[in-house]
């Protein structure tokens, strides 16, 4: 025998059930927490002690385990919003990674509405001027990018790169700048402090006994809902399947490609200013880490998740556990900080990758074929 | 010497659960033009793939010289003297000829040497080729290209040498100046096999045809005891009718008027200068050209995608210059350019055939403020064209993507037919089609014709234009070299058109281009 065969032959599979893709993928999570749990055993920690603790996001005997969850809810909410916003503009093939700047940008004019306006008019009204304020300059922020991408094609990753730093930087000024006109510090404090926020500019909160519902959990849902039939159902979410698919054939199509390319940005960007609107009248004031690097982590999910939204809600929420999880678990665990978070989501990214791997190939071993019977 | 140059034992060669190739069986001697024959997706290629080290079979065995060997790389084919030439230039743009070439040195040495131009050059010479070895090959026109890969594999040594569908992208003389070249390598004791589905070409040069259909080994047989008829058999397994039929249609008014058209390409050149002509209901007019002499941009012009420098683009009497494509669509103006690629222009690959459908009037489907789409509507076009035109496909769900380039086709012909055109522009509408799927388009383009549509049809092979066309337009860089009536003219006769070698607009005193019973009233 000599024509020779590569030992493993990578193959092209041509169709993959579903209930083996939910499957593989789960798989490629649980690979993911083992892989985890070595690492820990390697420091002396009973890996299942930590993950019962970070998995249960340490409300297990907790007397206080409603802010485990109002906790988690604070983190969450922001990352589905922001991972849904991104996926729009992703599904277009605009690579929108400037989520953290719009975030801030949204925050910080959502808190200039409630610090100037104070107590001054009713909550309901204080809550959606800073929810309309938030959404509609987060949204300018995006859409310069996508105007100066269709006049003169500049490249839009950069672009909101830098308008990342920007954004962080104006935010890190007003905190640190002690002024007469800088009215998001606090009068009282001598060190500069970001200014709580008046009461009206708090987030609506439903008491179920002593937890608390974020209404913004609605609104996050309802959300994804809502974006699951913008990009399936409507006009709207057709034409952005069609201009990431090929830009020639939407302008072939009749399709104003720069004007759904500008829309498209203008809500993702705005979307994710709404998540900063949610996040600082949650928290009830600014901070210089207010983004919790949602901007980035939302890539991530909305990567792994496919672009899908209801995949994106259960993978922002594994997500959002590991992070709430992993902080809860450092308190009891010394040695172990919550960056374990971050090295378990870039685990599972790897594994998820792998799973998606295996579901467009198969690898094929190189078979002992009857002339090499013979040869040996 | 081994009585075969190169021998294939069956070869098989599966891509996931398609089979490429089965059990193929073909030899090839020395001093001999092979044609392999076949329609598309008949494994052609995939076979010349793996002789070219590019896909390892999965089972089977080759000789080369009489022994056998292991082609696991094109180095290792390289090295055995197969050349391969393939149908999308393997060229860097940049480059220039010599420097294309020096790519594949692997003499070691570390630095280019300074008289490679001249070496290429005496090389060229020797061989009969004409060559400007410092020519950048973004400059060279395609036939340069063409020679320039020639150049490039007997360069290496190259004893064994094949062709994917060379004679796609030239004009009839460059075709012929191709076969001399071939004939003449074949004296020098070369083995050749030249890819191909145009059966004239296949009985002009070559000396054995082996055919393929749907991945198997059919036959070989000795071209001089053949003919197109056989060879048709051969290749579709059953009988077929070759002629194309020409309905005559009444003389109607002109309904697309072009006067004075004049369109820059993308890098600001001109590339359709001062173009004067018309199109009448009922009838198909005919562009030829060789490949990139300003069919695109003539096209797009006229569907709005690209604006005009100056000229009158009249519908029925009415200026659609300026129009935005949405505009123009709704007109009743369908364009379809199918692109080298057969998917940049008119479909979106990913989308189902659903969604494809929808490409062009998801705004008319419903009311204007109703913001969803309306994919019913969608699927039922989807349906009816998927019986129409017998296309294959597992559900109307399908990624366009994942079809073949045929369906691919007739998706997108179903669809501008469906919206009930009455100019169509197409463009290629057969590239790479087999002979099946070329018919059934021609067939569909004559009902159209019948139906009082008026057709623009640009083509790229000659004979099919004769049978089908009533008029033929020629273009050559842009310019009208004239306008035939394809019951009086051959192919010849266009072959020096497209060249620029005759010019029929200068001969008869009239403008050429200019209807007697035109809608446009001269000021």
């Amino acid at each position: 025998m000599k024509t020779k065969q590569p030992f493993v032959r990578i193959v092209r599979r041509t169709d993959f059930p579903l209930w083996a893709m939910i499957i593989i993928n789960i798989a490629a999570v649980l690979v993911a927490v083992g892989i985890g749990a070595i690492l820990l055993a390697a420091i002396k920690v009973d890996p299942f002690v930590y993950y019962k603790d970070m998995f249960t996001i340490g409300t297990i005997d907790n007397r206080f385990a409603y802010k485990n969850f109002e906790g988690l809810i604070e983190f969450f909410v922001p990352l589905l919003i922001t991972s849904l916003a991104l996926a729009l503009t992703f599904k277009m093939k605009f690579w929108n990674i400037g989520g953290e700047g719009q975030f801030i940008m949204g925050a910080i004019s959502s808190a200039t509405v409630a610090l100037l306006l104070g107590n001054s008019l009713p909550s309901w009204l204080t809550l959606i001027m800073m929810a309309v304020c938030g959404a509609v300059s987060a949204g300018i922020y995006g859409l310069v990018v996508a105007f100066f991408k269709v006049k003169w094609g500049t490249n839009e990753t950069l672009m909101t790169l830098m308008l990342n730093y920007i954004a962080l930087y104006a935010l890190k000024y007003f905190g640190e700048t002690q002024a007469g006109w800088n009215f998001f510090l606090s009068g009282e404090s001598v060190r500069p402090v970001f200014a709580t926020f008046p009461e009206s500019a708090w987030m609506y909160t439903i008491k179920i006994g002593k937890f608390s519902l974020n209404i913004t959990l609605v609104i996050a849902i309802l959300l994804c809902a809502l974006i699951y039939i913008y990009m399936k159902k409507t006009k709207h979410g057709y034409e952005i399947s069609v201009v990431g698919d090929s830009q020639s054939t939407a302008k072939y199509a009749g399709m104003k490609v720069g004007r759904i390319v500008m829309r498209t940005m203008f809500l993702s960007a705005a979307l994710i200013g709404l998540a900063g609107t949610f996040y600082v009248s949650t928290a009830h004031s600014l901070s210089t880490s207010v983004t919790n690097n949602v901007g980035w982590t939302g890539i991530i999910v909305a990567w792994l998740s496919r672009l899908n939204p209801v995949m994106i809600l259960v993978t922002s929420l594994l997500i959002s556990v590991l992070r709430v999880g992993c902080q809860t678990a450092a308190t009891n665990f010394p040695v172990i900080d919550s960056n374990f978070a971050d090295l378990l989501q870039g685990i599972i990214l790897f594994t998820v990758l792998m799973a998606d791997f295996l579901t467009r190939f198969k690898i094929v071993f190189r078979k002992n074929t009857e002339k090499e019977v013979e040869d040996k | 010497m081994a009585e075969y140059a190169i021998e294939l034992r069956n070869i098989t060669k599966t891509f996931g659960s398609v089979i490429a190739n089965k059990n193929i069986t073909l030899k090839v001697k020395p001093g001999e033009i092979l044609a392999l024959l076949g329609e598309n997706g008949s494994g052609k290629t995939t076979l010349m793939n793996v002789l070219s080290g590019i896909y390892k079979p999965d089972g089977g065995q080759i000789f080369v010289n009489g022994k056998e060997v292991s082609i696991t790389s094109p180095e290792e084919s390289k090295k055995l003297g197969i050349g391969m030439v393939h149908q999308h230039f393997k060229l860097i743009d940049v480059f220039s000829a010599a420097d294309n070439i020096c790519l594949g040195d692997n003499s070691g040495k570390f630095f280019l040497s300074k008289n490679r131009y001249k070496k290429i050059d005496d090389f060229a010479k020797k061989l009969g080729f004409e060559i400007d070895s410092r020519k950048i090959v973004m400059n060279m026109a395609v036939s340069e290209k063409q020679t320039l890969e020639i150049i490039k594999v007997l360069y290496y040594g190259a004893k064994i040498i094949i062709l994917d569908e060379p004679t796609a992208v030239l004009t009839v003389q460059e075709t012929s100046r191709l076969f001399d070249i071939l004939r003449k390598m074949k004296n020098e004791g070369h083995s050749i096999v030249i890819i191909t589905h145009k059966l004239n070409e296949v009985m002009e040069i070559s000396d054995r045809v082996t055919v393929l259909r749907k991945g198997e080994y059919i036959d070989t047989v000795t071209t001089s005891e053949t003919n197109n008829q056989k060879l048709t058999e051969l290749m579709v397994g059953r009988k077929i009718n070759l002629n194309i039929e020409r309905p005559v249609t009444e003389k109607q008014p002109p309904l697309l008027e072009i006067r004075n058209l004049t369109v820059k390409d993308d890098e600001g050149n001109t590339a359709i200068n001062d173009l004067s002509f018309y199109i009448r209901s009922g009838e198909i007019l005919g562009v030829a050209g060789i490949a990139g002499c300003g069919q695109k941009e003539l096209c797009e012009a006229i569907a709005g995608l690209r604006p005009i420098v100056c000229g009158k683009l009249i519908h029925k009497g009415e200026s659609i210059a300026g129009l935005s494509p949405k505009k123009i669509i709704e007109k009743g103006i369908a364009m379809s350019f199918i692109p080298e690629d057969r998917l940049g222009m008119g479909l979106s690959p990913s989308l189902s055939i659903t969604d494809n459908m929808l490409l062009k009037n998801y705004t008319q489907a419903s009311s204007k403020f109703n913001p969803f789409i309306n994919r019913k509507k969608g699927r039922s076009d989807a349906e009816t064209v998927i019986k129409d035109l017998s296309i294959d496909t597992p559900s109307t769900e399908t990624p366009v993507r994942k079809l073949s380039g045929g369906n691919v086709q007739k998706v997108l012909v179903g669809r501008e037919i469906k919206a009930g055109p009455n100019v169509i522009v197409t463009a290629y509408p057969v590239r790479g089609l087999d002979i099946n799927s070329s018919y059934a388009i021609y067939n569909i383009l004559n009902k159209q014709k019948k139906d009082g549509v008026g057709i623009l049809y640009v083509g790229e092979d000659l004979d099919v234009m004769l049978e089908l066309c009533d008029k033929i337009m020629v273009l050559c860089r842009g310019k009208m070299m004239g306008v035939v009536n394809s019951c009086n003219t051959t192919k010849e006769m266009l072959g020096l058109m497209m060249t620029g070698t005759e010019n029929l607009t200068a001969k008869d005193g009239k403008t050429p281009g200019i209807a007697a019973d035109s809608n446009i009233k001269e000021a």
